[in-house]
């Protein structure tokens, strides 16, 4: 029976520790924290499927999140994504998820960027009410013996001896100690990579670490340029909150003041639809106004936002003190996902045999820009789809723990070293000055210039942060995670540099055109210390 | 304006008292003030001494994901939803929840709560078409944050050796009304570690950011037969 350690707890954790039990794996499910903390629980919108009872298609599906990615995400891993997205969902439901129906049938909403409303939701917190069905249905596995649940315990790398993959080290924070824990599959669920701009509309426990862990070790990311900035979020005082799509999906209207007058600006370019073009497009051109751009949904009245939208009343009342049926939403575009991470391949695994990414930190489907409603998908679908892979994936020669005794011994070091720490410096101060160089040089709208200078910055971060003893009063993981943190930084910063057009999420004010010639995915790669740019023409990883 | 937190530096450790100065802005929340404190500086207290920085748990920061539940001048809330403006007077008190175990400071071990929920096979396993009239009800259940904060204010709760509260009420309900095989079982469950021990304060709802109605799901779970 295979032993499976996963990283992660959120939805594509917990919908591949569900799937690796049912076909008789024993799961080991690592977090810091529980599943009710993961960054899954914010999404609000929705989830997209072709249920049997509309005039939309599979094919329609396809095209559109193909269309969305701007040409370079992988025809056949999309077909599989949207083919099994009605039975994901109507799974989902039968696990318990809480949807929203009428009329005898799952609720849909329009999402930006799709020819049909096929957004399945539940209110506007899906990913929470999915939370919640995962957790429990895991629960059931755990009851069973399947599933070990351990917490307050954080990744700090990858068992990996001649290109495959053993298990992990662990950082227990319950016994203060470095833990290898030996496995025949590792998982990675970690998310996004938010830490690299400070503050954006996740959650602060998602900071790209394991990405950029895994590449120092061999690694290969890809697509890490295209980064999907939402067209409406407001900022408060200490955090970026999300103006769901839904808001739009329902009908909600962006418009700009002009001497008075509002200036419907989507609408005008795009027709009535305007409002609902693709993230990336609608971001851009908020960007283009160069003024504040506002969302307007008083139109609706109080008892349609109340009964479709109550989250986002209560959040713009909670956070911003407005009634949002009496005055319109101040807006402004935040970075809000990332269509690039970890490289695999269509069934997860990355190029390190027996080592998976899925969820977020994965990149596969959304090519240069993610439609709304696609990434939950993708998090419940790419743990299935890695759970499968590992089922069948062919047992490995064993190789003895004291072949990785050195990496344990290294870990166990950087914890000394960080005990021993007399300083007061917080890890915060540098990834504080790293999210100013990401928000200004790694924008909306890029170019050379800035993108060389951050990498400038990114690379003097780099070669202070080994020198600098951190304050100990932290977790070790603060201190230990900042290199890989600045490397993937610096990784993302290289990408953009690279590809030298405009496509999706990824818009160069230099190149401001398409390239046909570059229609393929970017994958990167590290040796000690280099990084290499190369272009994914041949499909080796997602086609 | 003052910050008296109560720290404690690991489980085993004395806790006590540190008082901090902070120049209050009316539209922080609580949790924005704790990242003030740590980062605007070097982190020294009242008397201009070195403190240790201040440990406690966050991750969405509006109010969706219950990490940040903490006791806020003598009153447990989300750290992240509660203004200083909505706040009296000009010392803030930060205490971790008393009824969890501390790890450090304000962060907490809340693991009882589903240590009690797998203990009582709380699942659905099989599912049923469950009654449309349920939806609404199953949906405010369905956003349960396993915050911990009703445990904190119920008076009937204490530490959780038979009675595990709202939280486990409410799971409760979720399951019994959507599953057959497992109604039966989880209503005893219900019965035996809330219904037997529950003295109806209503604490619970009261302080339930995500405004749960746990006495709408007591009252369809007693009356299930």
């Amino acid at each position: 029976m295979k032993n499976v350690l996963i990283i992660g707890r959120g939805i594509s954790g917990l919908s591949c520790a569900i799937s690796c039990a049912e076909l008789g794996m024993n799961v080991t499910l690592l977090s810091p924290y529980t599943s009710e903390r993961a960054q899954s629980v914010l999404a609000a919108g929705g989830i997209n499927a072709v249920l049997g009872t509309s005039e939309d298609s599979i094919e329609s599906h396809i095209n559109d999140t193909i269309k969305g990615g701007c040409y370079i995400a992988g025809k056949n891993s999309v077909k599989g994504l949207c083919e099994n997205a009605p039975g994901i969902v109507r799974w989902l439901e039968k696990i318990g998820t809480v949807f929203s129906r009428e009329d005898n049938e799952i609720s849909r909403r329009a999402f930006g960027g799709q020819s049909h409303n096929r957004t399945c939701y539940c209110g506007a917190s899906t990913g929470k009410q999915i939370v919640t069905a995962l957790t429990m249905e895991a629960r059931r596995y755990e009851g069973m013996g399947r599933i070990k649940s351990i917490i307050r315990c954080d990744f700090y790398s990858a068992l990996i001896k001649d290109g495959k993959c053993y298990g992990a080290i662990v950082y227990n924070e319950k016994t203060g100690k470095m833990e290898m824990i030996r496995a025949d599959a590792l998982v990675i669920a970690t998310g996004g990579q938010n830490a690299l701009f400070g503050m954006t509309t996740g959650s602060q426990l998602c900071d790209g670490y394991a990405a950029g862990r895994l590449f120092m070790q061999g690694v290969e990311l890809k697509n890490l340029e295209f980064i999907q900035y939402h067209p409406t979020t407001i900022q408060t005082v200490h955090k970026k909150m999300l103006i769901s799509e839904a808001a739009r999906g329902e009908g909600g209207r962006l418009y700009y003041e002009d001497d008075g007058n509002r200036v419907y600006f989507m609408e005008d370019k795009y027709g009535p639809n305007g409002n609902l073009m693709p993230r990336d497009i609608v971001s851009r051109c908020i960007y283009d106004t160069h003024r504040q751009v506002y969302l307007d949904v008083t139109f609706l009245g109080r008892e349609k936002i109340m009964n479709r939208i109550p989250e986002i009343y209560e959040l713009c009342q909670k956070y911003y003190g407005i009634d949002i049926s009496k005055t319109s939403i101040p807006v402004e575009p935040s970075v809000h996902f990332f269509m690039g991470g970890i490289a695999v391949k269509n069934n997860h695994e990355t190029n390190i045999t027996d080592l998976f990414a899925v969820g977020e930190c994965a990149s596969i489907y959304h090519g240069a820009n993610r439609l709304g409603g696609n990434s939950l998908l993708a998090a419940c679908y790419s743990g299935r789809v890695a759970a499968k892979a590992i089922n069948e994936s062919k047992a490995k020669e064993e190789v003895p723990d004291e072949v990785f005794m050195n990496d344990i011994d290294v870990a166990c070091g950087i914890v000394d070293k960080h005990k021993a720490s007399e300083s007061r410096f917080a890890v915060k101060y540098i990834r504080d000055m790293l999210a100013v160089n990401m928000n200004n040089d790694l924008g909306i709208v890029r170019c050379e210039e800035e993108l060389k200078k951050g990498i400038e910055d990114i690379e003097y971060y780099l070669s202070i942060a080994d020198k600098i003893n951190f304050d100990n009063t932290e977790l070790p993981y603060t201190t230990y995670s900042l290199k890989a943190i600045l490397v993937l930084a610096k990784a993302t910063l290289v990408c953009a540099l690279g590809r030298k057009e405009s496509r999706g999420a990824h818009f160069r004010s230099d190149y401001p055109e398409t390239d046909a010639d570059m229609a393929a995915a970017t994958i990167i790669s590290y040796d000690n210390g280099n990084f290499k740019v190369a272009y994914d023409r041949e499909g080796r990883y997602e086609n | 304006m003052r910050i008296k937190i109560l720290r404690r530096s690991s489980p085993e450790a004395e806790p006590y008292w540190q008082e901090f100065s902070y120049e209050s802005k009316p539209d922080q929340t609580v949790a924005g003030l704790l990242g003030d404190l740590n980062y605007m500086g070097d982190l020294k207290d009242v008397n201009g001494k070195d403190a240790p920085r201040i440990i406690w748990e966050c991750s969405c920061l509006q109010g969706m994901c219950g990490a940040c539940a903490m006791v806020i001048n003598g009153v447990p809330a989300l750290a992240c939803e509660t203004f200083i403006r909505d706040l009296q007077g000009d010392t803030i008190t930060l205490e971790p929840l008393k009824k969890f175990p501390v790890i450090r400071d304000l962060m907490v071990d809340r693991s009882i709560i589903n240590e009690n929920l797998l203990k009582e096979d709380a699942f659905i396993e099989e599912y049923k078409d469950s009654d449309p009239k349920e939806h609404d009800h199953q949906y405010m259940a369905g956003k349960c944050l396993k915050c911990g904060l009703c445990l904190e204010v119920c008076p009937n709760y204490k530490g959780s050796k038979n009675f595990y509260g709202a939280a486990f009420a409410n799971d409760c309900y979720l399951i019994a009304t959507r599953s057959d095989i497992h109604k039966k079982d989880i209503k005893k469950s219900y019965d035996d570690h809330f219904a037997a021990g529950c003295s109806k304060s209503l604490a619970c709802v009261d302080v339930c950011p995500m405004k749960i109605p746990t006495l709408a799901s007591m009252a369809k779970l007693n009356r299930l037969r």
